[in-house]
C-alpha cells in the first residue's frame, strides 16, 4: 500500500459517508427547518447529515493513519459476472411479473442467476428453473392464493 | 380462583375439535410463510380473510393468531439457513445463527430457536392470561416522551451489534435513520428523499433492504471465490443440544422471554426493538463477548426468545383495549368487525369465550408448533447438503416473489437489487449492515416521538426528564453509552475484533 | 390481474347457514377443482363478468374502508356470479391504489372502493397523477360512516356547548390527535377548527391505533374519528364522547347528540365510501356493477353488519352512477377552500 493511505477500505468507505452526507445534506435544505419546537421536516434530517459526515471523516482519518488488519482489498477479485447476473437476474423479475406473469418472471429469473455460478451445466440449470415454477405455481398461487396470474398479458393470460 | 374457572372456559373452548383443527391449519400456514423469505403474515391474513367469513369467531381468530405467532416460529429458519432474514426480528437470529450453520450446527441453531420459542411463547400466554388488563394499563403510560427515551436507550444498544469498529457501526446506524425518514413526512406530508418518485412516498420497504444487504449480498460474495473456497457448510455435528449447549441458554432464554414480554405490549415498534435488545445485553454481559458474530448460541437463543414472547404479548392491547398495536392486530380487529363483534374494552367481559378460547389456543398453537418444528429440523438440516451452485438461484427466485408480495409493488423487486448491490459492497468495504437496519427500523420512530414529545409539551426539553418513566429510561440510556465507551470494554472489544 | 383463487371461491358459494368445519374442506376441494376448469377467454360486454373481479382498496386491510369493502364484494360476488377479490392497495393516502385502478384496462375487471379521500386527494395531492373528476366512472355511492368527536376521560367539558367554549378559551393548549396528513380524522380536525375558528395544535399519528392509544392514556385531549374506530372505546366508557357529526344521530349510539343539534353551524362530516370504475369503461358493464351494488345494499346481512359500524347503506336513490357523480363533485368543490386554509398538502 501507499505511504498514505494505510487502510484503502477505510479511506474508501469515509470518503462514501462523507459523499453520501453532503447528499442527503443537499436534499434537506430544500426541506423547511422548523425550529427545535416545531421542528420542521428538514431538521432532523439535517442533524443527521452533519454527524454523518463527521463520522464519515473519522474514518477516513483513521484509514490514513492505521494498518488494515483484514484481507486485502483487490479489485481483480471483484465477481462482475455474478454482480452483473445476480442483479439482473432480479430486475428481469420485476419487468416481468406484471406483462409475462408469474411463471415466465420466476422461470427467467432463476436461469438468469444460475448463469452467474462458474460452475453452470445447462441441464442443471433447466431442471432447476422448471422445478422452482412448479414450486411457486403449487404454493404461491395455488396454495396461498397470491392475487398473481401465472401467465400475464403478453403471454395470453390476463 | 376466577382464573381458574376461566382457563377452564378457554381450554373447554379452544380444545373443541374445530378449534384444534383450525388452530393447526393457522401454525402450519405461518410456519410456511415465515419459512418463506419475505411473505409474512400481514399478506397472508389479508389473503385468507374471506374464508374466515364463514366461520364462528372464535375460529376465525384462533386461526389467524396461529398464522401470526406461527410465522415468528417459522421466520428464524431462513435467516439461520441462507443468511435472509424475512423480519425485523430475525435480522437479529441471522447473526449467530447462520454463522453456526456454516459451522455445521445449523440442527442446534433451529434447535434453541424452537426450544427458546417454546419456552418463551408459554410463558408470555401465562403472563396474557395472568395480568392482561394491568399490563395494558402500564402501555398506556407510555407516551411521547417514553418510547423517545426507549428508542434512544434501544440505538446506544446497538452498537453491540457490530463485531468490528464502532465508528463504523455509529456510521452506518445513522446511514440507516437516513434511508429510514425518507418518505412522507407524518406531519407536513412534505416528502424526503424521494426524487418526486411516487413509490417512495411511504419510504423505503423494509423487506426490500433486508432481503438485499443480507440475502443478495451474501450471495454475491459467495459466488466471489466459489473455486477457491469452500462455500458450503462444514459437516453437519449433531441435531440436538449438548449439556453444555443447554447451560448455555438457560440464562438467554430467560432474560430474553421477560424482555420479550414487556416490550412486546407496547404498540409502536416495542416488540421489534426486543430481539435487537436481547441480543445487545447477551454479548455484554457475556464473559467471552468475542464469540458473538461468530457463531454464539447465547445469540440465537435470547433474540428469538425475546421475539416469540412479544408475539404473544402483542395480543394484549388489541384484546383488553380494542387497540391494534401492529397491522397483523389490525387485521385481526378487521376480521372481528367482519364477525359482527365491535372490539374494544368490552369484549373481555362480553365474549369472554372469545378471549380466553384465543388466549388457551395460544398455548396449545405453541405446543403443536414445537412438535411440527423440531421434526422439521432434520429436513432443514439436509436442505444444506445441496450444492450452493445449485440452492442459491432458488434463493434468488424466493427473494424475488417474496419481496413482490409484501406490497404488490414491482419498486420493491428493483429496490432490492440495488441494494444486494449495496450489501456487496458494505462486506467489502467491512461495514457491517445489521446496525445500519436497527437504525433504519428505529430512525422514523426516533423523529416521530421526538417531534411528537416537543408538540405535545409546547417545546419544553424537560419533558423528557420531569416523567420518571422517561426519566429512567433515559439514565439507562446513560449508563448503556458509559459501558460502550469504557475504556476496559473497548479494549478487549478491539482484542476480540483483532482474534 | 387477479387469478381464480379456490378458497375465496369457496368461501362466496357458501351462502347460507355455517356448515361445519369438514363440510367447508370439502366443498373448498371441489371449488379448487372448478376453478381450475375455468377457461380464460377474452371479456365481452355480455359474458361479463366471467372471471374475477378485483376490488381495489387504496389502504390496509383491517380497517374501516376495508371492512366496508369486504363486505360489499362478498355480497356483490353472488350477484355477480364471479368472485370479487378485495385487493390491498395502499399507501400515498390511497392516491396509490386509486391511481392504479385509473391506469387499469377499462373492462370492469377492475374496479376502485375508496371513501371521501378520493374527493380530497384533487385539493391535498398538488401532483396528482390523475384527475379525480374525468378518470373515473362512477359506480355508485356505498355508505356514509358517521365521524364522532372524542376527549381523554378527564378532559373538563362534558357537553358540546362546554367544548366549543373550552376549545375557543384554550385554543392552542388543546391537543388534537389525528391518523396522519390526509385521513378522515385529519379533515374532520380541519372541519373542526374552521367551524369554530379557533385553532388547536393537530398531533399527527401513524394510523387510527396509536392515536387511540394516546388518547385512551390521557396524553392528548381530542380526536374525531370514525366510529367504526370509536364506538367500543365509547361504550366501555375509556374516553369521553361529545357528539356525532352527521344531521342525525347514530343508532348504534342513541344517547349522543349531533353537533347541528348544539348550534355547531357548518360542521358535518360523514366518511363516505363510493365504488368506481376507469374511464371508458362500458356503460353495460357499469349498470350490471350498479345494481350488483344496488342489491348488496340491501342484503340483510350487509345491512346487519353496517349497523354494528354504526352505518347503514345510503338509500337507493343515492347509490345510482349519477348521483355519485353529482355527489364527488360537491365535494371536492367543499373541501377545497378549508385545505387551502390550512396549507396543509400530502405533496
Amino acid at each position: 500500500m501507499s505511504r498514505f493511505i494505510r487502510n484503502p477500505k477505510d479511506v474508501i468507505t469515509g470518503g462514501l459517508l462523507l459523499a453520501l452526507a453532503s447528499m442527503f445534506a443537499y436534499l434537506s435544505l430544500d426541506l423547511p427547518m422548523g425550529s427545535a419546537v416545531r421542528m420542521g421536516p428538514g431538521y432532523f434530517p439535517l442533524m443527521l447529515a452533519g454527524l454523518l459526515a463527521l463520522l464519515g471523516l473519522l474514518v477516513l482519518i483513521g484509514g490514513l493513519r492505521f494498518e488494515d488488519a483484514g484481507e486485502p482489498l483487490s479489485l481483480a477479485a471483484i465477481p462482475w459476472r455474478a454482480l452483473g447476473l445476480v442483479t439482473l437476474a432480479v430486475v428481469v423479475f420485476g419487468l416481468g411479473i406484471r406483462p409475462l406473469g408469474l411463471g415466465a418472471a420466476m422461470g427467467l429469473s432463476v436461469f438468469l442467476s444460475a448463469l452467474a455460478s462458474r460452475r453452470f451445466r445447462l441441464p442443471t440449470a433447466l431442471l432447476l428453473t422448471a422445478l422452482m415454477v412448479a414450486f411457486a405455481w403449487l404454493v404461491f398461487i395455488k396454495a396461498l392464493g397470491l392475487p398473481l396470474p401465472m401467465r400475464g398479458p403478453w403471454l395470453g393470460g390476463y | 380462583m376466577d382464573i381458574l374457572s376461566n382457563l377452564e372456559l378457554g381450554f373447554s373452548v379452544a380444545l373443541s375439535l374445530q378449534n384444534l383443527f383450525y388452530c393447526f391449519v393457522g401454525v402450519l400456514l405461518g410456519t410456511l410463510i415465515g419459512v418463506l423469505p419475505g411473505l409474512g403474515p400481514v399478506a397472508t391474513i389479508a389473503m385468507l380473510l374471506p374464508i374466515t367469513f364463514g366461520l364462528p369467531p372464535v375460529s376465525a381468530l384462533i386461526m389467524l393468531a396461529g398464522i401470526y405467532y406461527g410465522a415468528q416460529y417459522g421466520g428464524s429458519t431462513t435467516a439461520i439457513l441462507i443468511n435472509l432474514p424475512g423480519e425485523s426480528s430475525s435480522v437479529v437470529t441471522a447473526l449467530d445463527g447462520y454463522q453456526m450453520a456454516r459451522q455445521g450446527r445449523a440442527g442446534v441453531a433451529l434447535a434453541t430457536a424452537a426450544l427458546g420459542s417454546f419456552f418463551a411463547g408459554s410463558v408470555a400466554t401465562l403472563l396474557l392470561a395472568l395480568f392482561a388488563p394491568p399490563l395494558a394499563d402500564l402501555a398506556l403510560q407510555f407516551g411521547a416522551p417514553e418510547y423517545f427515551a426507549l428508542m434512544v436507550l434501544g440505538l446506544i444498544a446497538s452498537v453491540a451489534l457490530a463485531s468490528g469498529s464502532v465508528l463504523k457501526a455509529l456510521a452506518m446506524v445513522v446511514l440507516g435513520i437516513l434511508l429510514g425518514i425518507a418518505g412522507q413526512d407524518v406531519y407536513t406530508g412534505v416528502p424526503r428523499f424521494t426524487f418526486d418518485i411516487t413509490d417512495l412516498a411511504d419510504g423505503i420497504e423494509f423487506v426490500a433492504l433486508a432481503m438485499g444487504v443480507f440475502g443478495l449480498g451474501e450471495i454475491i460474495r459467495n459466488l466471489e471465490d466459489e473455486h477457491t473456497r469452500s462455500v458450503g457448510v462444514q459437516k453437519v455435528t449433531g441435531l440436538m443440544l449438548t449439556r453444555e449447549d443447554f447451560r448455555r441458554i438457560v440464562g438467554p432464554v430467560l432474560r430474553g422471554t421477560a424482555l420479550g414480554s414487556l416490550l412486546g405490549i407496547l404498540p409502536g415498534g416495542g416488540a421489534m426493538l426486543s430481539s435487537f435488545a436481547s441480543y445487545s445485553i447477551e454479548k455484554k454481559i457475556s464473559k467471552t463477548p468475542q464469540r458473538f458474530g461468530k457463531g454464539a448460541i447465547e445469540g440465537v437463543a435470547g433474540p428469538e426468545s425475546a421475539n416469540n414472547a412479544g408475539a404473544q404479548t402483542s395480543f394484549i392491547p388489541m384484546l383488553t383495549l380494542g387497540i391494534p398495536s401492529n397491522p397483523v392486530m389490525a387485521l385481526m380487529i378487521g376480521a372481528l368487525i367482519i364477525q359482527g363483534i365491535v372490539p374494544g374494552p368490552n369484549v373481555v367481559n362480553e365474549k369472554p369465550d372469545l378471549f380466553w378460547g384465543i388466549i388457551a389456543s395460544m398455548w396449545i398453537g405453541n405446543f403443536m408448533l414445537v412438535l411440527l418444528n423440531l421434526p422439521l429440523i432434520g429436513i432443514w438440516v439436509r436442505l444444506l447438503t445441496v450444492p450452493y451452485h445449485v440452492l442459491y438461484p432458488l434463493i434468488v427466485g424466493f427473494c424475488c416473489i417474496g419481496v413482490y408480495s409484501v406490497n404488490n409493488n414491482v419498486f420493491d423487486v428493483f429496490a432490492m437489487a440495488l441494494f444486494g448491490v449495496v450489501g456487496y459492497v458494505l462486506v467489502k468495504l467491512e461495514c457491517e449492515p445489521a446496525p445500519l437496519l436497527l437504525g433504519f427500523i428505529i430512525g422514523p420512530m426516533l423523529e416521530e416521538y421526538l417531534r411528537r414529545a416537543m408538540l405535545i409539551s409546547r417545546g419544553d426539553p424537560l419533558v423528557f426528564f420531569t416523567r420518571p418513566l422517561s426519566a429512567s429510561l433515559l439514565l439507562l440510556a446513560l449508563a448503556a453509552l458509559v459501558v460502550v465507551l469504557l475504556p476496559s470494554v473497548r479494549k478487549t472489544r478491539d482484542e476480540a475484533f483483532k482474534e | 390481474m387477479t387469478h381464480p383463487n379456490p378458497r375465496m371461491a369457496a368461501a362466496s358459494t357458501e351462502a347460507a347457514p355455517r356448515p361445519s368445519a369438514t363440510r367447508r374442506m370439502v366443498v373448498l376441494a371441489c371449488a379448487a377443482l372448478a376453478a381450475l376448469a375455468i377457461p380464460f377467454s377474452p371479456a365481452r360486454a355480455q359474458t361479463y363478468p366471467d372471471r374475477p373481479i378485483t376490488m381495489v382498496v387504496p389502504f390496509a386491510a383491517g380497517g374501516p374502508t376495508d371492512t366496508v369493502a369486504r363486505l360489499i364484494a362478498e355480497s356483490m360476488s353472488k350477484t355477480l356470479g364471479q368472485q370479487v377479490v378485495v385487493e390491498n392497495v395502499g399507501g400515498a393516502g390511497g392516491t396509490r391504489g386509486a391511481g392504479q385502478v385509473a391506469k387499469a384496462a377499462p373492462d370492469g375487471y377492475t374496479i376502485l372502493l375508496h371513501h371521501i379521500g378520493q374527493a380530497t386527494s384533487a385539493t391535498l395531492y398538488r401532483k396528482l397523477p390523475y384527475n379525480v373528476l374525468t378518470d373515473f366512472v362512477e359506480i355508485g355511492l356505498v355508505t356514509d360512516v358517521p365521524m364522532t368527536v372524542i376527549g381523554k376521560k378527564d378532559l373538563p367539558p362534558t357537553t358540546i356547548t362546554e367544548l366549543v367554549s373550552y376549545v375557543k378559551e384554550n385554543k392552542e393548549k388543546v391537543i388534537y390527535g389525528n391518523a396522519g396528513v390526509g385521513s378522515a380524522s385529519h379533515l374532520c380536525g380541519m372541519l373542526l377548527m374552521s367551524a369554530l375558528a379557533s385553532p388547536m395544535t393537530t398531533v399527527p399519528y401513524q394510523g387510527t391505533g396509536p392515536a387511540m392509544n394516546d388518547l385512551v392514556g390521557g396524553q392528548i385531549d381530542l380526536m374525531c374519528d370514525q366510529s367504526t374506530n370509536t364506538t367500543g372505546q365509547i361504550k366501555a366508557g375509556k374516553v369521553k364522547a361529545y357528539g356525532v357529526t352527521t344531521p342525525t344521530r347514530v343508532k348504534s349510539l342513541p344517547d349522543l347528540p349531533t353537533f347541528g343539534e348544539s348550534g355547531v353551524k357548518n360542521f358535518e362530516v360523514a366518511v363516505w365510501h363510493g365504488a368506481y370504475a376507469p374511464k371508458g369503461t362500458s356503460p353495460e358493464v357499469v349498470a350490471k356493477l350498479n345494481n350488483a351494488l344496488r342489491v348488496a345494499l340491501q342484503d340483510p346481512k350487509v345491512i346487519a353488519r353496517f349497523a354494528d359500524l354504526g352505518t347503514e347503506p345510503v338509500s337507493q336513490d343515492r347509490a345510482s352512477p349519477e348521483a355519485h357523480k353529482a355527489f364527488l363533485e360537491a365535494e371536492v368543490a367543499k373541501w377545497k377552500p378549508i385545505i387551502e386554509q390550512a396549507g396543509i398538502y400530502a405533496d
